[in-house]
């Protein structure tokens, strides 16, 4: 019987935890940060080195990582100069980040 | 056996309660281990460039150039870069057991203000590199070329200009990116910010899975003699191999000429493979045909031959560590004289932020 009445009891529990776990959406203009499974994580990666090898390595053997807001202005800069296209540079940050 | 299910009863309620607790922890916390932020982190300034030191013997002469070349990035704001490169370089000489003399210079490359307006276009102001071929723009950094003398051709095609730009790149289909940057410049004659008037285009189009990409450039001026200058590049980088090649064609009233060029990382040699993936050999063959009229020699860093020349190159880089690379070339000079260049040397890339960078 008790089992029961915590068995009932906690179902709100599991279910409100659920739901603090879903991805929220983003609101009005806040900064879309999106939120992606550890699956699309590691396909964007993958995608983000091989657009890295395909533009950056025309020109450069391939640097180490820099920490991520050095690396946003490195791509910027780079998206400019070597006229690489806004998925290649999302996508390289990407890559360059983790 | 009795007492033991009354104990088991007992906890019985505990242990669900507890299962429960962790089953609203697990999926509470399992996206927040997961979860991973592709918006972009807040780009903060930063002080990059490269600095060198190398030696030429040239036809009996050696010459010493030490060099640092400081790249400024401020990016303001989603859309803004200011950017900004200067060079400073020695040029020091001795003859046949002559004592070294020679001057240090300086030069203001770019100062360019970008406004990235779309996926498609970037707005450019200010001073920036003429957009002609390929090395001028991509390969010039000391820590990038693979050979540290430049191109016979590379004066037909180098330069900066002051004026606006408009440039981008975008996918034209799932294989194939097309890039381009047209511009037009006023005419300057302060020594610093010397520029010519004119306007000039380039196009290239990049093939993802072969990674190669084929573009052309062109240029008018819009002076007196309303000159027109005239190229062609080609990059490929044949992915199952370490092999890097590039070529450029140009044309102008100065003259004509090509350079192909190859490097070819040694990282699929199994023997010794921490140090043969470091190296790197490296050969160009280039041609030079003079043209109707000399390119005044306004004592800058590079100079045209003053005749027909054919020039082999063969050279070998070590990279040290990542952005410190050691080099060695030899050249032999084919024009009116004959003789052989030698050219070793350190070069180092840098990089820090100007403010506090996040991370790492």
């Amino acid at each position: 019987m008790k089992t029961k009445i915590a068995i009932l009891a906690g179902i709100p529990i599991l279910v409100s935890g659920l739901w603090a776990g879903a991805p929220k959406k983003s609101e009005g203009n806040a900064p879309t940060a999106v939120v992606i499974n550890s699956d699309d994580s590691a396909a964007m990666r993958l995608e983000g080195e091989k657009r890295f090898r395909a533009n950056c390595g025309r020109c450069h053997a391939a640097p180490h990582k820099f920490p991520p807001r050095m690396m946003a202005t490195i791509v910027r800069h780079m998206r400019v100069r070597a006229t690489i296209t806004d998925q290649d540079m999302r996508l390289v940050l990407y890559y360059m980040t983790q | 056996m009795q007492h033991q299910s009354k104990s088991e009863v007992r906890r019985a309620p505990r242990l669900a309660l507890y299962a429960l607790v962790c089953l609203w922890f697990f999926p509470s916390t399992v996206p927040l281990l997961v979860a991973q932020t592709v918006d972009y982190e807040r780009p903060v300034p930063i002080l990059t460039g490269n600095a060198g030191y190398f030696t030429t013997e040239d036809n009996g002469t050696t010459e010493l150039v030490p060099e640092v070349i400081p790249v400024l990035l401020v990016p303001l704001g989603d859309r803004w870069l200011i950017e900004s490169r200067a060079e400073f370089y020695g040029g020091f000489d001795s003859a046949k057991g002559q004592p070294y003399s020679g001057k240090i210079s300086k030069d203001l490359d770019y100062l360019q203000a970008d406004y990235i307006a779309n996926r498609y276009l970037t707005v450019t102001a200010g001073r920036f590199l003429t957009p002609f071929g390929i090395y001028n723009e991509r390969l010039y950094p000391i820590w990038i070329r693979d050979l540290n003398q430049v191109p016979l051709i590379f004066p037909i095609e180098s330069g900066s200009s002051d004026g606006v730009m408009l440039r981008g790149g975008f996918p034209v289909s799932s294989w194939a990116n097309l890039n381009y940057a047209t511009y037009f410049s006023s005419e300057n004659t302060n020594a610093t910010l010397e520029s010519d008037r004119g306007f000039g285009t380039r196009a290239g189009i990049f093939f993802n899975r072969p990674r190669l990409e084929l573009g052309t450039s062109w240029r008018k001026e819009l002076t007196d003699e309303r000159h027109n200058a005239f190229g062609l590049h080609f990059a490929w980088q044949p992915p199952p191999i370490p092999l890097s090649l590039h070529a450029e064609y140009a044309r102008s009233e100065y003259g004509s000429g090509y350079w192909i060029e190859g490097a070819y990382r040694l990282s699929q040699i199994q023997g010794w493979n921490q140090f043969m993936r470091r190296t790197e050999f490296v050969g160009r063959m280039q041609q030079y045909f003079s043209g109707a009229e000399k390119l005044a020699d306004s004592g800058g860093k590079y100079s045209l031959p003053h005749g027909d020349t054919q020039q082999p190159d063969f050279g070998l880089n070590y990279y040290l560590k990542d952005g410190l690379k050691a080099s060695a070339s030899y050249a032999r000079w084919l024009g009116h004289h004959n003789w052989n260049t030698w050219t070793y040397g350190i070069a180092w890339r840098f990089a820090m932020p100007l403010r506090h960078a996040g991370g790492q």
